[in-house]
């Protein structure tokens, strides 16, 4: 079958889903583990606080306006903010204008946006909120581990490779979870021994060196089944040689200052497809941390991240009946801009949520408003949604979270109706004329 | 020696599904310290050992018997005061080093493929000769300065006498972190703040570094403070500087208190810790703090394009200002403001227990016991104003009980196990940018480290799946025929006429600090002796001996023991 780019984007109904998935191979939902019901979470996290004033900005309001200056995204002109529909009341609310290919997403229907969203703490520092956030109970400090480890461990995930930071390290948000692997390429995820002729015997050695306990020891073993695992699934030809992993046709990763982010969503993407009962992955993108010139950095982080998303959407389109992505960063920044061409650490922020089980082209959130009295101490976006009333109404509805507390004990905050419940009637049409898209 | 997977990695596994979460602390403790235990006395190296793995880059063939024979305080002492005239075999790697650089032409400069040396190292080059190469039109040429750093870096900590001063490069290098390859105005004169900042204090005036931090070209551009100018001012430098370079995030109140009097000993004049509103005043106190590129300061004034720090009082917010509970009067004369700052952030108590924690983490351990901390802290203070400040701390945390009394508690880095490797097995370097690249991929960016932490230090960070299959696999790369970062001769080096047995033994001594368990030395007994005796010489081929040695060596270097120090 041919797969169009208009198809990608809209074919992404479960009824089309099911048509196609007996003609992919590989396409058996059923894995070690039983991963049947589950969302494949995935976490995209925006090291160093993204601008959501410019991701998603008010773009009439003269509070706004006026401390933006010439780093505001505008009404009207060259910079002109891109148009959506279902915003929240308080503002006329536009896409930052290199955000093309998340407004297709958010018309398609599959992107939501939650805006004065954020961590309540009042840390203007990118560790200690990365650290609150990632730990996930803000209100008892910084705990022992992350709120993705408690989820994962709250289900017994134990499927055959239940979460993976595409990364060389494990992000916070998974830290405590013990299956947890960082990789950065599944084609060249395996030992290299120099020696020919000992290689079996220096396998069975290295295996009985971390048989034991240590932590060091359970980092071993913990490494050598994902090894294991892993390179039993990787696709190989007739010669038994890996096949390296090619996208669905026309999806591009982004290159350029997206390239990180493109990379690691493409690993996601591939270890998905060998069905190796992922349930969460996470994933980081940095450099969002603009004191100075935003004007030119900040344009080309949205880009890469608008690319990637919708090329990893893509990508997975016979996936989307599983597939649940969350974007998020420590905080968002100051409302007046510096004398440096920037701006600095603050408070309330966007989130962005994105999945086939998500009332999408819709805005959710409470806008504060901008004025003085309206900013939290007097500067920064106030935040009326807790961050975790979106993650957690994730885990529950499109995971397989019980109760709330598992994950985040002592969070009270009511959940925004953002995600579609299993079961429930997904309201989507099939086709929506959507802007031509060209890349 | 007992750390459980619960505490290193404050893991869950017991409360899975039990909807039970406990707060042990936070999650960058990972070892807890036990001192004086049986398990610690029975797995502590003779002291020898515990320092030449953590006060150096491990040893090197006949250090052992060095320090054994010169005595551990006599070592110490001799590392607190290295001296360059005495360091010649490091001396001749750096001369006889060459560095690739490859280019294509472009517009009006030809193509270049040469082994270069390492001039900007050798030659001592000045801003005069680093800061024209900012406008070098071949951008390998703009950060072949760094380059040649890093390079310089490997070949140090493989062969300099001054280890510790190497170990304390690497740290100052991470608590004051630059990304070198975020602007090529750092990475061209990259060899000045290595230099003239990093090693000129790294045993030296803590607040006297600080400072010539502040100044320096790296941080002005890394951190934007030499954009930062009156109405609202840049705030990157002023919040790191309290976060990382000094005071440190234990120390930020601002979840507790949103005004500066609020903060407990504020009133008195000593506050205990710091907050947004400090953060922002001493934004203002660094306003028109810069570096000299050209800027235009005001109609056609403009400042020289040399590299050098200038103050521009055009930039400069004058008014009044409050940071740490000190009033600083407005109008003062120029630079007053922002060396008032560092002065208070520098000599604040707060200050003194981060970075002496902070030290305890890397020579000792993640978790270090507050009684040291605050002992080390204390002798920072009063030696606040002595130009040996950092070396008279530090020597007291090294002739510690505890530092003698563990071991075993850090998880190398990448770069400590490559360098350990080296030194261990006496191998040739020759530097290249595939070996830094093979670090990257272990997760360490030497001088390419994008956020202002620094490489992570608890060693819960480096044993993720990706850190763990890399440094397995680097120990076989480095003595791939591809890599080339390096020649061995390890059959070579083997005394001859050994069994298989002793072969083992001579090699695991070389690389182990403590001997590994039994069933580990009968696999690698094994291994060596195939199906002759263990107390025999091997039998074989030359050639499978030698093949059976490199195994013996590179499986030494991937067991649990070698990964710790």
């Amino acid at each position: 079958m041919t797969v169009s780019r208009r198809t990608f984007i809209v074919g992404c109904s479960a009824a089309i889903a099911a048509m196609t998935g007996s003609a992919v191979r590989g396409l058996a939902f059923a894995q070690p583990g039983d991963t049947t019901r589950r969302d494949i979470l995935v976490v995209v996290f925006l090291r160093g606080g993204c601008d959501g004033l410019s991701l998603v900005a008010p773009v009439n309001d003269p509070f706004y306006k006026g401390a933006r200056g010439e780093l505001r995204v505008e009404e009207s002109g060259q910079n002109a903010g891109l148009l959506l529909s279902n915003t929240i009341p308080g503002a006329d609310f536009r896409l930052h204008p290199r955000a093309t290919l998340l407004q297709s997403l958010y018309i398609n229907r599959s992107l939501a946006i939650v805006h004065a969203c954020g961590l309540r703490n009042g840390t203007r520092s990118h560790f200690e909120a990365m650290d609150y956030m990632e730990g996930g109970i803000p209100e008892s400090g910084v705990p022992a581990n992350g709120w993705l480890a408690r989820y994962l461990n709250s289900i017994n995930a134990s499927g055959y490779l239940p979460a993976v930071a595409a990364g060389t390290r494990v992000p916070f948000s998974m830290v405590g979870f013990n299956d947890a692997a960082a990789l950065t390429d599944p084609t060249s995820f395996n030992l290299s021994w120099n020696s020919w002729r000992y290689r079996s015997q220096l396998n069975q050695a290295l295996d009985a060196f971390y048989s034991g306990d240590s932590p060091v020891q359970q980092a071993g073993r913990t490494t050598l089944t994902a090894i294991a695992r892993i390179n039993e699934r990787l696709p190989r030809d007739s010669q038994g040689r890996v096949i390296p992993y090619t996208p669905e046709t026309g999806v591009r990763y982004p290159g350029g200052r997206g390239a990180s982010l493109g990379n690691a969503l493409r690993t996601v993407a591939s270890l998905i497809k060998m069905d190796i009962g992922l349930l969460a992955a996470t994933v980081d993108y940095g450099g969002w941390d603009t004191h100075e010139g935003q004007r030119w950095i900040f344009p080309e982080l949205v880009a890469g991240l608008a690319e990637g998303l919708y090329a990893f959407y893509n990508d997975l389109w016979r996936y989307h009946d599983r597939l649940t992505v969350v974007v998020m960063s420590e905080f968002g920044r100051r409302l007046k801009a510096n004398r440096s061409g920037g701006t600095d650490h603050g408070h309330g922020n966007v989130m962005l949520v994105l999945g086939e089980g998500i009332r999408g082209g819709k805005m959710y959130g409470v806008w504060p408003g901008l004025a003085t009295e309206q900013l939290d101490n007097g500067v920064d976006l106030a935040i009326t949604t807790d961050y975790r009333a979106v993650l957690a109404e994730i885990l529950i509805k499109r995971g397989a979270l019980q109760t709330v507390d598992q994950v985040f004990p002592g969070f009270r905050g009511s959940l925004l109706g953002l995600a579609y419940s299993p079961g429930e009637t997904i309201e989507r049409p099939h086709r929506v004329n959507l802007p031509l898209v060209t890349r | 020696m007992i750390w459980s997977r619960r505490r290193f990695l404050g893991a869950s596994a017991t409360m899975a599904g039990a909807g039970i979460v406990d707060f042990p602390g936070k999650h960058t403790s990972s070892i807890t310290f036990q001192t004086h235990s049986q398990t610690d006395l029975a797995a502590t190296p003779p002291i020898e050992l515990i320092a030449l793995n953590r006060m150096a880059y491990g040893p090197r063939p006949g250090d052992v018997a060095r320090v054994r024979q010169m005595g551990f305080t006599a070592y110490v002492d001799e590392q607190l005061n290295p001296n360059d005239a005495d360091d010649a075999l490091c001396a001749s790697k750096l001369t006889s080093a060459r560095l690739r650089i490859q280019y294509d032409a472009g517009m009006g400069y030809p193509a270049v493929d040469e082994m270069r040396p390492l001039r900007t190292i050798i030659e001592n080059w000045g801003l005069a000769q680093l800061w024209p190469l900012t406008k070098h039109p071949a951008y390998q040429e703009r950060i072949r300065p760094v380059e040649e750093v890093r390079a310089a870096t490997l070949i140090r900590a493989v062969y300099s006498k001054w280890q510790l001063r190497e170990v304390l490069v690497e740290f100052w290098h991470n608590h004051f972190n630059v990304d070198a390859y975020s602007d090529t105005r750092i990475s061209a004169t990259w060899p000045l703040y290595d230099r003239d900042v990093i090693r000129r204090h790294c045993l030296g005036n803590f607040r006297n570094m600080v400072r010539d931090v502040a100044k320096s070209i790296a941080m002005g551009f890394y951190l934007d403070n030499a954009f930062s100018r009156d109405g609202p001012a840049n705030e990157n430098y002023a919040r790191e500087l309290f976060e990382l370079h000094t005071l440190g995030q234990e120390n930020y109140l601002n979840h507790l208190y949103n005004r500066w009097r609020d903060v407990p000993g504020a009133l008195e004049g000593n506050p205990i810790g710091y907050i947004d509103q400090d953060v922002y005043e001493a934004a203002r106190a660094f306003t028109g703090w810069t570096i000299a590129h050209g800027q235009t300061i005001s109609g056609s004034l403009r400042l020289p394009d040399t590299g050098e720090f200038a103050y521009v009082d055009l930039w400069h917010d004058n008014a009044q200002k409050r940071v740490l509970a000190f009033e600083i009067d407005p109008n003062q004369p120029p630079l007053s403001d922002g060396e008032t700052v560092i002065r208070l952030v520098s000599e604040h108590p707060g200050t003194a227990r981060h970075i002496c924690r902070k030290l305890c983490r890397r020579l000792l351990a993640d978790d270090p016991p507050d009684s040291l901390v605050n002992r080390l802290a204390r002798i920072w203070l009063e030696n606040k104003d002595a130009s040996n400040q950092i070396a008279i701390t530090v020597r007291a945390l090294l002739l510690s009980d505890e530092f003698a009394s563990t071991f075993g508690r850090k998880v190398k880095r990448p770069f400590e196990v490559v360098v350990s490797f080296l030194r261990a097995t006496n191998a040739e370097v020759t530097p290249n940018r595939d070996l830094f690249w093979q670090l990257q991929e272990m997760g360490y960016r030497m001088f390419n480290w994008g956020p202002p932490t620094g490489h992570p230090e608890e060693s819960a960070a480096w044993l993720s799946t990706n850190g763990m299959l890399r440094r397995w696999n680097i120990i076989n790369y480095l003595q791939s025929s591809w890599l080339k970062a390096a020649t061995f001769d390890l059959p070579g080096q083997t005394p001859p006429g050994l069994t298989a047995r002793q072969i083992v033994e001579f090699w695991v001594g070389r690389l182990l600090a403590v001997p590994p368990p039994t069933s580990t030395m009968n696999r690698l007994i094994d291994l060596m002796r195939q199906n002759g005796s263990a107390d025999a010489p091997p039998t074989g081929s030359a050639d499978e001996i030698a093949d059976r040695i490199r195994s013996v060596v590179t499986l030494i270097a991937m067991t649990p023991e070698f990964q710790l120090r």
